[in-house]
């Protein structure tokens, strides 16, 4: 099945969603309305549609360049560089990039059997990140959204065991969030 | 006088178990906390993260090419794929033509990891069943892919061997020589496993009754790999979603019937075959030219823009989301773990076992700790 033909069938079978302004390449790249939309979308996608194998959730926190203080030391030393010279510059915003205080997710669905792959995007407030969870749908999820919850700080409405899964007990905040500030523990040097 | 069973009044409590988090079976550090009836398991808990070491939130600060170092960390045993998928997602951004050669010589690489990394399952996993013969003559082969791998790149598990537009270095026909030799002998051998391991009897009675997980079941918990195939759902990233001219290349997909950890075993077992196969014809067919595109940046910063990749790793669908806004770092990079996504499976699949079988279906899962926690 091409894009297009895909394009076509989502748009007719789903108004929730809709083309998305900034695409993955390569791929069908779609965009939900609403997060409540998501639990009927992803249901349809799987039982009418054939999307049954969950690949990806992930997300991307839009707030800007990340900030060095969440590194525990010198985040992007140059060794090569001489003595007394500038080192090299963290990451700076890009003039013309939408910069902007959201959570944008992704959901990557797969038909296996006709070799199509969909991908759903949502933004979501950065100061109230919620989302459904789609464990009920995919057990695939459960893992994979702990991980965002751990490391975005995102949760997930409806997860059944939504705890802390990579990062150690004592962590403060989620790493990933490009505001995260690094918060001294019992492992750090001085 | 009727008799009363010795065991009548008595009160049985359940036990809780800690599987590592330093155990020899659990080839990592992965701690799984078993609660267990007598010899049959209620309740199992993965606790994994001791190895994480936050590589999306490292590459956030390094340069595209410093990023092609961080992903050798993730699954150390066959580090070619994760160079490949982050390679593959950063020159969709970058809008890079790959030359021919270069992407012959990824897949021979990957290929010839995949053998070395189903060898190192092949052995453990004998180990991990009581069965020490069959570990040595694989790691006598794997020390030879791994010496090819020291000839070509000068590294023999973290390789950062495919670089963003190509290769490191070209193979000298010294190298191919050797190759050819490595995979003439290795073709024999396969069979000597089987006789090994494969259809032994004491091996195939633990463990083709256990650990089975129905292809609907797989496929609903994301299972990917060999995992997925072993129940017989056809699910190859190299067929589904070819890369780097898979297309071109005559090999098959084993599949499993039943899921069973038996099943799991022979899929990778039966890849290994059809690896052979695939280093065959791109040795036979290794296209001349350059083996990096020309105009690769030095500080690369491609415009803004998303990418995603993914390749058949050793152990499943290895997948790479990144963004970037421009800048000579990623703005985020995603990894989809295929050891991550197929461990989730264990807190179902262990429940109603018993603990003997506990290792059976760990191994058989084939898990690289360093790509569970990253």
């Amino acid at each position: 099945m091409t894009q297009e033909e895909l394009l076509s069938r989502l748009s007719a079978q789903l108004p929730q969603l809709e083309k998305s302004a900034v695409g993955v390449k390569d791929y069908v790249t779609m965009r939900l309305k609403s997060a409540s939309d998501l639990p009927v979308v992803a249901e349809i996608l799987k039982n009418e549609l054939g999307f049954d194998y969950f690949e990806i959730v992930s997300a991307t926190d839009w707030l800007g360049p990340v900030k060095p203080e969440g590194y525990i030391r010198n985040p992007n030393p140059n060794v090569f560089l001489p003595e007394g010279a500038t080192p090299q510059n963290m990451p700076g915003a890009t003039p013309g990039v939408h910069y902007r205080p959201v959570f944008e997710l992704l959901w990557v669905l797969a038909n296996i059997k006709e070799k199509i792959r969909v991908f759903l995007r949502l933004e979501i407030p950065r100061d109230n990140a919620e989302a459904p969870s789609l464990t009920g749908l995919f057990k695939a999820a459960d893992w994979q959204e702990r991980e965002v919850f751990d490391l975005m700080g995102i949760r997930f409405a409806g997860h059944p065991n939504l705890i802390k899964i990579l990062t150690p007990d004592f962590t403060v905040g989620h790493p990933l969030r490009k505001d995260y500030v690094h918060v001294k523990d019992k492992y750090d040097e001085d | 006088m009727t008799r009363t069973s010795p065991l009548a009044g008595v009160k049985t409590d359940t036990l809780f178990v800690n599987l590592g988090p330093q155990h020899p079976s659990t080839h990592g550090v992965l701690r799984v906390g078993l609660t267990i009836d007598g010899e049959v398991i209620t309740k199992a808990v993965p606790d994994i993260g001791y190895l994480h070491r936050g590589t999306s939130k490292l590459a956030e600060v390094r340069g595209y090419h410093h990023c092609v170092v961080l992903t050798d960390r993730w699954d150390y045993v066959s580090a070619m794929p994760n160079n490949l998928v982050f390679c593959l997602a950063a020159e969709k951004l970058m809008g890079l033509k790959i030359p021919p050669r270069a992407k012959a010589l990824r897949v021979l690489m990957c290929e010839l990891n995949r053998i070395a990394s189903h060898l190192l399952f092949f052995g453990t996993y004998g180990i991990d069943l009581g069965a020490f013969t069959p570990f040595l003559y694989a790691f006598r082969e794997r020390e030879m892919v791994l010496d090819l791998f020291e000839m070509c790149c000068g590294a023999r598990l973290t390789y950062n061997y495919i670089r963003l537009g190509g290769v490191m270095v070209d193979v000298g026909d010294n190298w191919i020589a050797k190759t050819k030799e490595f995979i003439e002998y290795f073709k024999p051998r396969l069979d000597e496993y089987d006789t090994l391991l494969t259809y032994n009897p004491i091996f195939m009675v633990r463990t083709r009754e256990v650990g089975k997980i129905a292809a609907e079941v797989a496929v609903n918990w994301g299972l990917s790999g060999p995992n997925l195939r072993g129940s017989g759902v056809n699910y190859d990233v190299r067929k589904a979603d070819p890369y780097c001219g898979y297309e071109q290349y005559d090999f098959e997909v084993p599949l499993g019937k039943s899921g069973s950890c038996w099943d799991r075993y022979f899929c990778r077992v039966s890849e290994m075959r059809q690896s052979v196969r695939l280093c065959e014809q791109v040795l036979a067919t290794l296209p001349p030219g350059e083996f990096m595109a020309m105009g690769v940046a030095k500080v690369p910063k491609p415009a803004a823009g998303e990418a995603y990749a993914h390749v058949e790793g050793a152990r499943g669908d290895l997948g790479i989301y990144l963004v970037s806004d421009g800048q000579a770092s990623p703005y985020r990079m995603h990894v989809r773990a295929p050891s991550f996504i197929n461990l989730a499976i264990l807190q179902e699949m262990l429940v109603g076992n018993k603990v003997s079988d506990v290792i059976a279906i760990l191994g058989s899962i084939d898990i690289v700790l360093g790509e569970v926690d990253r």
